[in-house]
């Protein structure tokens, strides 16, 4: 297989593991699968699947650094998009499914409720970065400035673990991991700056 | 009083109770003959299966029934054995349901001890053998903000307690939940600090509301909602409603109930539904019904207010939460 190909693949590979759980989703609602407060589970499965993707994309570039293969780079900003996908998802299943679209209700939580907060400002930080992820905006800003910004990620992913971590009510489980996976991307970054440095 | 009435199931799902006993009856003789193989000493029903037995006759004989949920109809059996809080079990809403089967019922014992007259472990069918049955239709708001309607056939916890003659020491009451984590998954994990454990205040367990729960739907209770005997306190939050119970203690000091022990802030001692007072991370105006869509306010005490409002007059509620 030539160079070409294997990240064709790998970039089709990355399309096809980020839709497959809306599919997924997609089939489990069609069916009446997801028990007894369907929007709520459609509320966890988008959170879930959205943060996963953001720490995943975060875990590109590392990967790139190990295996020094630029499919990885080729395919960082499919599944950054994908990541905010799976967010907007999330912040619109939880004002349609879960909060019914009662703006009065919505605007009180998003006041009251820090878990609330946290999990829109992780989003609002996302806005910038899904829209300058295309090359010509990359080039427009030029790389040290784009770079400098779109290291907001790791707020996001930061502000999103709080999020997940303060709404949880016993079970600390899910969390914890993404929180030792934030702790080691967050790790091996510092680290690769310093060896850079030098 | 008004009467309870069953929402409609397709006469299709309904297993008519003789071909049900005939079916039970012959897995039983097929166990028995079995069992007379192996061993001839245990043609005979353990002692064990005695309480389900005695239930089901109980459950057979067309019980009292009281509606005390301001009239609503009781949320759909599926919605209530289906998405259940039950940490002994897994913490997903459905874990109780799907890992139902590990908690072991049979035989079951409880024990009534401390400040009574009348202490001692008993075996579940002598407990039930002294205590009418009746059904009561209540609402339940957990902590969470969601809510069913539940029809539970149970006893008023208050004649249980009686029975064993409290000392005028009892002031408070406390329940636990069965520990066994070789059979419990949820055991295993350090969620919370097993055995679970719940307290009430002497007058709270003596209110003639509170009760402890044997059946659901006029069937016995199944093992996700608590089976074979719970607690039900319908003006407090759902976790003050302690599950397959297998002790029950009077004592003058107050220990620390589990969700207290785990977060006192989160979790009161009095955990009274109160739309005033919120959980620190989130609102408890109003609830999700299940089985509606969009939310309803949550009422005072639950709609309970009436009947026990004056348990706690002159008490600060904000504080005493």
């Amino acid at each position: 297989m030539t160079q070409r190909t294997a990240i064709h693949a790998f970039r089709l590979l990355v399309l096809m593991g980020c839709s497959a759980p809306a599919l997924w989703l997609a089939w489990q609602w069609f069916y009446g699968d997801l028990g007894v407060v369907p929007g709520e589970a459609v509320v966890h499965f988008t959170g879930t699947t959205g943060l996963s993707l953001l720490l995943i994309t975060i875990a590109f570039s590392p990967a790139f650094r190990f295996t020094g293969w630029v499919g990885f780079m080729a395919a960082r900003r499919q599944i950054g998009l994908w990541a905010f996908f799976w967010l907007v998802a999330h912040m619109l299943a939880w004002m349609g499914l879960d909060q019914y679209w009662d703006w009065p209700w919505i605007r009180r939580e998003m006041v009251e409720l820090p878990y609330i907060r946290y999990g829109a400002a992780a989003l609002l930080l996302l806005v910038p970065l899904a829209l300058t992820s295309f090359r010509r905006a990359q080039q427009g800003m030029g790389r040290t400035a784009w770079h400098w910004l779109h290291r907001l990620v790791y707020v996001s992913a930061l502000l999103g673990v709080v999020h997940l971590w303060i709404l949880t009510r016993a079970d600390y489980l899910l969390p914890s991991v993404f929180a030792a996976v934030l702790f080691a991307l967050v790790v091996f970054r510092l680290i690769d700056a310093a060896i850079h440095r030098q | 009083m008004n009467r309870y009435r069953y929402p409609a199931i397709p006469e299709s799902e309904v297993t008519p109770r003789e071909l049900l006993h005939t079916r039970r009856r012959v897995l039983k003789g097929g166990l028995a003959l079995g069992a007379a193989a192996v061993a001839p000493g245990l043609l005979w029903p353990r002692e064990g299966q005695a309480w389900q037995g005695l239930l089901e006759q109980r459950l057979a004989t067309g019980l009292p029934s009281q509606e005390l949920a301001g009239g609503e109809s009781p949320t759909s059996l599926r919605d209530i054995t289906t998405y259940n809080n039950f940490y002994e079990l897994g913490t997903g809403k459905r874990d109780p349901e799907i890992y139902g089967h590990q908690l072991v019922t049979d035989p079951w014992s409880l024990a009534i001890e401390g400040e009574v007259d009348k202490a001692g472990t008993f075996a579940l069918e002598d407990v039930l053998k002294h205590q009418d049955l009746e059904e009561r239709i209540y609402r339940l708001r957990c902590v969470e903000a969601w809510s069913k309607v539940i029809p539970w056939v149970g006893f008023p916890l208050a004649d249980l307690l009686k029975r064993h003659e409290p000392t005028s020491r009892a002031r408070y009451v406390v329940f636990e939940t069965i520990h066994d984590p070789d059979n419990l998954r949820g055991q295993r994990r350090g969620v919370l600090d097993w055995p679970y454990r719940e307290v009430l205040r002497i007058d709270e367990a003596m209110h003639p509301l509170t009760l402890m729960a044997v059946g659901l739907y006029g069937e016995v209770l199944p093992n996700q909602s608590g089976a074979p005997i719970r607690l039900v306190v319908p003006w407090k939050y759902g976790f003050k409603s302690i599950k397959s119970v297998v002790r029950i203690a009077l004592v003058e000091e107050r220990p620390l109930t589990s969700w207290e022990e785990r977060n006192p802030e989160e979790y009161g001692f009095y955990a009274n539904v109160n739309p005033e007072v919120d959980h620190p991370r989130w609102s408890q105006a109003r609830e999700r019904r299940l089985g509606e869509s969009g939310r309803r306010e949550t009422l005072m005490f639950n709609g309970y207010a009436e009947e026990v409002a004056n348990l706690y007059s002159g008490m600060d509620l904000q504080r005493h939460y």
